[in-house]
C-alpha cells in the first residue's frame, strides 16, 4: 500500500484568503493512503522544503502531493524537494488550489469544497504513479508539419527560423486552409488575406521548410523523437519548376474544384414533410442568393424558427456557403435558430411608445409571462420580444400579438389582453 | 385591358370617379394598420352586419388612413348630393345607431367629426367642416391628399385623382433629359432624411457607366416614431409606383426594387396589389402605356435591421448579403446593387415626383423655403394632443406644428422638448419653437429632418433617459463592422446607464463628450456618426438634467427607477382602491373611502399605480 503526504501551501493571503486551508488538510486523512498531511504559510521557501523532506523521512512516505500554485511554477521545486528528501521525481503530483480555485472564486465555503475536490484528484493520480528513471535517446532533430492551414504554416515558420529542418504535408493542392476561404478575421474584423498571404510567402521561401502540396500521410510509425512516416505525393502531372499557380488549368478543368469538396460533411437528411415544405418555398423564387432573405422569411414563418437542416439545404440549393446563410439568420432580428412561441408578443420600443411608457408595458409583460424580453414560455405558449418601431406611434405605447396590433395601451390592459389567446 | 392611350385613361378615370363617389350610398371604412390597431375590422363586421340587417342597398368600401390616427377607427359615408361625413372613435355599437339612422334617412350627428364638402357643401348639416378643423387646415396636403380618400387597392380610384397622368405625360411628350431637367429645377431634395437633391442624383445615375441601371424605393422606415412611408404605402401606393416608373424612364432603368419593412405586412399587401394592377392596366412591365418603355418591380422585404436602411446597408440584403454598409468614397448613383448604377429614393421622395410634373414646376417651388421646396410630412406623436400625420410646406415653424396643428400638450402640462431626426437627430428645446422647419434650419441647430418622426416631449420625459434610449437602440442596430459605432455606443451606452442609476460621476460628461466627437469623425456610416447626436443635444440643452442626475442624484421628470421614490398624497387621495387592485406586489394597502398608503419596501416601482390613479394622488419623487 502507497504511503502519501499531502502538503497544502497558503501562498501567503493568496490561497489562504479564500480556502481554509488546515481544513482542507484535515480533510485528506479520510483517504486511506494518506498517512501524513499537513499546511503551511509558504510551502515552497526554505523550512517549507524542511517540512516535505522531514516528513518523507519521519512518516517513510514514498508519494507526495503538493497543493499550491501552478505546477509551471513550482513543479521542479517540489519535485527536487521531495527526491531530496528520498521520493522518485515523478512520484510527485501537484493540485492547482491557486489559479484554478482561490483566485477565481469568491464564496469562501464552495472554494474550499473545491480546493479538496482538487487535492483528492492529485491524490487519486498519484497514487497510481511509478517510480521513473530519466534516460537519454537519440533524437532526429527534424520536423514535420501535417496540415498547410495558418496553423502548420506559423509552425513550419517558427520550426524553420529556429533552425530545424521541416516538413510541410498539406493535402490539397495549395496551402492556406480555412483562412484562404474568409474575407474577415474574428473579432477586429482584419484583413483575412494580409494576416495568411505573407505567411504563405514566407514558409515557401524558409530554406528549413520543404512543402509537399497534394499529399497525404499514409502511414506513421516509430516513435517520439524517431518517427517514420510514408507520404504519399498525388499525381499532377506538371512540371512544378514551371508552374506559377496561375490556376488557368483549374479554371479549364472538366472536373474542377474536385479537391476541394470536403466529402466527409455529413449529408442533409430531411424529413419528406419538411422537403417537401421547402421545395414549395422555394419554388416560389429563383433559386439564387438574392432570394435568400425572402425565402428565409416564408420559413420562419411556416416553422416559426430557422431548423439548421434547413438552412444548410437552403443553402445548399440557392449554391452559396452555408455560412452565409448562417450570418443572415443570426445578423437580422427576425429570423430565429430555437422555436418562438404558438404566440409571439412584439412590444414596440419606438420613440414615440418610448416616452409614452412602453418599458412600463414591457414590465407588466414580463410579470405576466414570467420571462424576459426575448424568451419564449417553457410550453411554447408565448415569445415576447421587443421591436423598434411598429409605425403605429400615434397610438403609443402598442404591441402586437401574432401580428394584431392593440393600441393606447396601460399595464392593467395587458392581463386582459394575454386571456384572449389562452 | 391595357392602357394604350389618353382616351383609355380619361375612360378609367371616369370609371374612377363613379367609384369613389358612386349614384349608391357609399360607406367606407379606414383599414390601415393604426385603424385596424384600434379595432376597424370589428367596425367593419358590424358594418356589414347592420347594412345586411337593415337591407341596405349601399357599396361597402375600405380606405386607409387619413394622418388624424388619434380619431380612429374612422368611417365615412358619402350619399349621394350630401358631403362625405367622417364618423370618428367608432365601435361596433356606434356603428349600428349610425347606420339604423341611414336607414330611416337621416344622418346621425352624434359621432360624426367633420363634414368634406368636396363636390358638395351642405351648410343645414350640422356637423363642423373639414376646413375648421385645426388639426388639418394649417396643413398643406399634397402627398396625402387622397390617402385616406381612394380605395389603395384601386388603380381605377387613383386614375380618379389623375394618377398615371404624368406618366403619360412623360411618356409622351417629355425626354428623359427634360424629365431629370425638371426635377433639378424644382429643387425636389430626399425625404428620407439626407435631403440630397433628387435631380442630380438622377443625372449621375443616368450618366454613370454600366448597365443595368436600377431604381429603387426605400420603404425600409427603421426611424422609431416615424410611419410616413408606411402610411404612403398603405393608403396611395400607386402615387409611388408612378414616381418610380418616371424615375426609371428618366435615368434608363428598367428593373427596380421596393424594399419594405417586414414590420409592415399591410404596406407590403397594398403595393403587391398596386403592381399587378398595374402590370394588368399596362403600366408597368412591358411596352408600359405601348411606349416601348419597359420597367419591373420587385418587392423585397426587410426583415428587422435598422442599418438597412443606409443604401449600401439595403442594397447588400437585397443581393442577400448581411446588411452591412460600405465605405461612400464610390457613391452608389455609380455603384450601387451588384455594383451597377442605382438611384435609390425615399417613398416619400418618390410620390412627389408625379405631382411635379402634372402641376408644373412653378406650382412646387412655389411651396416651401429658398433651400427646401415642396412639404414635407411629419408624424406628430408622443405627448401631444392630437396625434397623427401632418404634412406642412416646408418652412413652418415648430411651434405652429406642436401647437396649431398638435394642439399642444396633454393636461396642461409644460413642453420640455421636441425629437426629430430619430436616432441620428436631436432634441430641441422650447427656444427653437420658431425656427422655420426645413432640411438645413434644422441641421444649424444641432437635429436634422431625418425622416420626418417628431416626438413632441414634456416634463415627464427624462432627457437623459432619451438620450440612453437612443444609444440601446443603436447598440442593438449597429452592425458591428466598424469599430468607433460598434465599441464607442457601448461604452457610451453603458456611461449613461450608470447616469440613469445614480451611479454616474461628473468626468462622465466629459468621456460623453469625447466619444460622441470621435464617433462622428470616424465611423464608417451615417449611423454611426450620427448616432452621438442624441447624446450631443441633450448635453447641450438639457446639461442641467445631467448633472442633476449626477449630483443630486435625481430625476427630476421622475423616469429613472433607482433615483424616485413612489408615495401617495393621502389629501389628494379618494380612496378608490384602483391603484392597489393593480399594484403587482400588493405593496397598497387600505380601506375604501380612505386615504391609501404605499409600502416601499414591497414597491418595485412598476408605475402601474401612477397610471391607475385618476386624480394625481401618486406622486413620483
Amino acid at each position: 500500500m502507497s504511503r502519501i503526504g499531502v502538503f497544502i501551501c497558503w501562498c501567503g493571503a493568496n490561497i489562504s484568503y479564500m480556502v481554509d486551508c488546515p481544513k482542507v488538510a484535515k480533510e485528506m486523512y479520510r483517504h486511506p493512503n494518506v498517512i501524513f498531511s499537513t499546511d503551511y504559510r509558504y510551502m515552497c521557501s526554505d523550512p517549507g522544503r524542511d517540512l516535505i523532506m522531514n516528513s518523507i523521512k519521519e512518516y517513510n512516505l514514498d508519494r507526495v502531493v503538493v497543493a499550491s500554485c501552478s505546477p509551471r511554477m513550482h513543479e521542479k521545486t517540489f519535485r527536487s524537494f521531495s527526491q531530496a528528501g528520498g521520493v522518485n521525481w515523478y512520484m510527485c503530483e501537484m493540485a492547482n488550489i491557486r489559479d484554478q480555485c482561490s483566485w477565481c472564486h469568491s464564496n469562501y465555503d464552495k472554494a474550499t469544497q473545491k480546493a479538496i475536490d482538487l487535492v483528492l484528484m492529485a491524490i487519486a493520480k498519484v497514487n497510481k504513479n511509478k517510480p521513473l528513471t530519466k534516460m537519454k535517446a537519440p533524437v532526429t532533430n527534424r520536423a514535420m508539419v501535417v496540415g498547410g492551414g495558418i496553423t502548420g504554416i506559423q509552425a513550419a515558420i517558427d520550426l524553420g527560423i529556429a533552425g530545424y529542418e521541416t516538413v510541410l504535408v498539406e493535402k490539397t493542392p495549395s496551402i492556406g486552409g480555412k483562412m484562404a476561404m474568409l474575407d474577415k478575421t474574428f473579432p477586429t474584423l482584419d484583413c483575412s488575406a494580409c494576416i495568411l498571404t505573407p505567411k504563405m510567402v514566407e514558409v515557401a521561401q524558409n530554406e528549413n521548410v520543404t512543402m509537399h502540396t497534394y499529399s497525404e500521410i499514409e502511414e506513421v510509425g516509430g516513435y517520439i523523437g524517431n518517427f517514420e512516416v510514408k507520404v504519399r505525393k498525388k499525381a499532377r502531372s506538371i512540371d512544378e519548376d514551371e508552374c506559377t499557380g496561375c490556376g488557368l488549368c483549374a479554371s479549364n478543368c472538366l472536373v474542377k474544384n474536385i479537391a476541394y469538396v470536403d466529402k466527409k460533411r455529413r449529408a442533409i437528411e430531411l424529413e419528406p414533410a419538411d422537403l417537401e415544405k421547402i421545395n414549395n418555398i422555394i419554388k416560389n423564387y429563383t433559386a439564387s442568393a438574392d432570394n435568400l432573405l425572402a425565402i428565409m422569411q416564408d420559413i420562419q414563418a411556416e416553422y416559426r424558427y430557422i431548423p439548421q437542416d434547413i438552412l444548410r439545404y437552403v443553402a445548399e440549393r440557392l449554391n452559396i456557403p452555408a455560412a452565409q446563410a448562417y450570418n443572415i439568420a443570426t445578423f437580422f432580428s427576425i429570423f430565429s435558430l430555437t422555436p418562438k412561441g404558438e404566440n409571439v408578443v412584439n412590444v414596440c420600443l419606438g420613440t414615440a411608445c418610448h416616452v409614452k411608457g412602453a418599458p412600463m408595458i414591457m414590465d407588466a409583460l414580463e410579470r405576466e409571462l414570467g420571462i424576459k424580453d426575448g424568451e419564449t414560455t417553457k410550453d411554447l405558449k408565448y415569445t415576447l420580444q421587443s421591436v423598434r418601431c411598429l409605425g403605429c406611434c400615434a397610438l403609443a405605447p402598442v404591441i402586437t400579438v401574432n401580428g394584431v396590433a392593440h393600441g393606447n395601451l396601460k399595464s392593467g390592459d395587458i392581463a386582459g389582453i394575454l386571456k384572449q389567446y389562452a | 385591358m391595357k392602357i394604350r392611350s389618353m382616351k383609355d385613361l380619361e375612360k378609367i378615370k371616369e370609371e374612377g370617379k363613379r367609384l369613389i363617389y358612386p349614384e349608391k350610398t357609399k360607406i367606407t371604412i379606414g383599414m390601415s394598420t393604426c385603424n385596424i390597431a384600434t379595432g376597424s375590422e370589428n367596425v367593419l363586421k358590424a358594418v356589414e352586419e347592420t347594412v345586411k340587417r337593415n337591407n341596405l342597398d349601399v357599396v361597402i368600401s375600405k380606405s386607409a388612413c387619413m394622418g388624424f390616427c388619434q380619431i380612429e377607427p374612422i368611417m365615412d359615408i358619402i350619399q349621394p348630393g350630401k358631403p362625405r361625413i367622417i364618423y370618428q372613435k367608432l365601435n361596433p355599437l356606434k356603428v349600428s345607431e349610425i347606420i339604423d339612422d341611414l336607414s330611416k334617412g337621416s344622418i346621425n350627428t352624434k359621432y360624426a367629426f367633420y363634414k368634406m364638402d368636396i363636390k358638395v357643401k351642405d351648410d343645414s348639416i350640422n356637423i363642423t367642416s373639414y376646413k375648421d378643423i385645426g388639426f388639418y387646415n394649417k396643413q398643406e396636403k399634397i402627398v396625402l391628399e387622397y390617402c385616406g380618400i381612394i380605395d389603395p387597392e384601386s388603380i381605377e380610384e387613383y386614375i380618379a385623382t389623375d394618377g398615371y397622368f404624368a406618366l403619360h405625360k412623360v411618356l409622351t411628350a417629355a425626354s428623359p433629359e427634360q424629365i431629370i431637367e425638371n426635377i433639378t429645377k424644382s429643387g425636389l431634395r430626399g425625404r428620407g432624411g439626407g435631403g440630397f437633391p433628387a435631380g442630380i442624383k438622377w443625372n449621375t445615375t443616368k450618366r454613370a457607366p454600366g448597365e443595368p441601371k436600377y431604381v429603387v424605393c426605400n420603404a425600409d422606415e427603421g426611424d422609431p416614431g416615424a410611419y410616413m412611408d408606411r402610411s404612403l404605402l398603405e393608403g396611395n401606393p400607386h402615387s409611388v409606383l408612378e414616381g418610380m416608373i418616371i424615375g426609371a424612364y428618366a435615368i434608363g432603368s428598367s428593373e427596380g426594387y421596393v424594399y419594405v419593412r417586414t414590420e409592415y405586412p399591410l404596406a407590403v399587401q397594398n403595393i403587391n396589389i398596386a403592381i399587378s394592377r398595374a402590370k394588368e392596366m399596362g403600366l408597368l412591365g412591358e411596352n408600359i402605356l405601348g411606349s416601348g418603355f419597359n420597367f419591373d418591380l420587385k418587392v423585397v422585404r426587410g426583415a428587422g435591421a435598422f442599418v438597412c436602411g443606409e443604401s449600401t446597408a439595403l442594397f447588400a440584403s437585397v443581393e442577400g448579403r448581411v446588411g452591412e454598409p460600405r465605405a461612400k468614397y464610390i457613391r452608389s448613383a455609380e455603384k450601387g446593387l451588384w455594383d451597377k448604377p442605382t438611384n435609390l429614393n425615399n417613398v416619400e421622395t418618390w410620390a412627389n415626383v408625379p405631382l411635379i410634373i402634372n402641376r408644373g414646376v412653378k406650382w412646387y417651388t412655389d411651396i416651401g423655403t429658398e433651400g427646401s421646396k415642396g412639404t414635407k410630412i411629419f408624424s406628430l406623436v408622443g405627448k401631444i394632443n392630437n396625434t397623427g400625420l401632418v404634412e406642412v410646406s416646408m418652412g413652418a415653424t415648430l411651434r405652429q406644428i406642436i401647437y396649431d396643428i398638435g394642439g399642444g400638450i396633454p393636461k396642461g402640462r409644460k413642453f420640455k422638448a421636441v425629437q426629430t431626426g430619430g436616432p441620428s437627430g436631436g432634441c430641441l428645446p422650447e427656444e427653437f419653437l420658431d425656427i422655420p422647419v426645413d432640411f438645413d434650419e434644422l441641421t444649424k441647430v444641432g437635429s436634422m429632418m431625418g425622416s420626418g418622426g417628431m416626438i413632441v416631449m414634456d416634463d415627464r420625459t427624462c432627457m437623459v433617459d432619451v438620450a440612453k434610449f437612443f444609444l440601446d437602440f443603436l447598440k442593438d442596430e449597429s452592425c458591428g463592422k466598424c469599430v468607433p459605432c460598434r465599441e464607442g455606443v457601448v461604452q457610451m451606452h453603458a456611461i449613461l446607464t450608470d447616469i440613469c442609476n445614480g451611479v454616474g460621476k461628473e468626468e462622465d460628461i466629459e468621456i460623453l463628450t469625447d466619444l460622441s466627437l470621435t464617433l462622428k469623425d470616424a465611423a464608417l456610416c451615417a449611423l454611426g456618426t450620427t448616432a452621438a447626436n442624441p447624446v450631443l443635444s441633450t448635453l447641450k440643452h438639457f446639461e442641467n438634467e445631467y448633472y442633476e442626475h449626477i449630483r443630486d442624484k435625481k430625476c427630476c421628470a421622475g423616469v429613472c427607477k433607482e433615483l424616485v421614490t413612489y408615495a401617495i398624497d393621502s389629501e389628494k387621495c379618494k380612496g378608490c382602491g384602483l391603484c392597489a387592485k393593480d399594484c403587482p406586489q400588493d405593496a397598497i394597502t387600505g380601506e375604501k373611502g380612505k386615504a391609501y398608503s404605499l409600502d416601499i419596501s414591497k414597491c418595485v416601482k412598476c408605475g402601474v399605480c401612477f397610471e391607475a390613479c385618476k386624480f394625481e394622488a401618486v406622486i413620483v419623487k
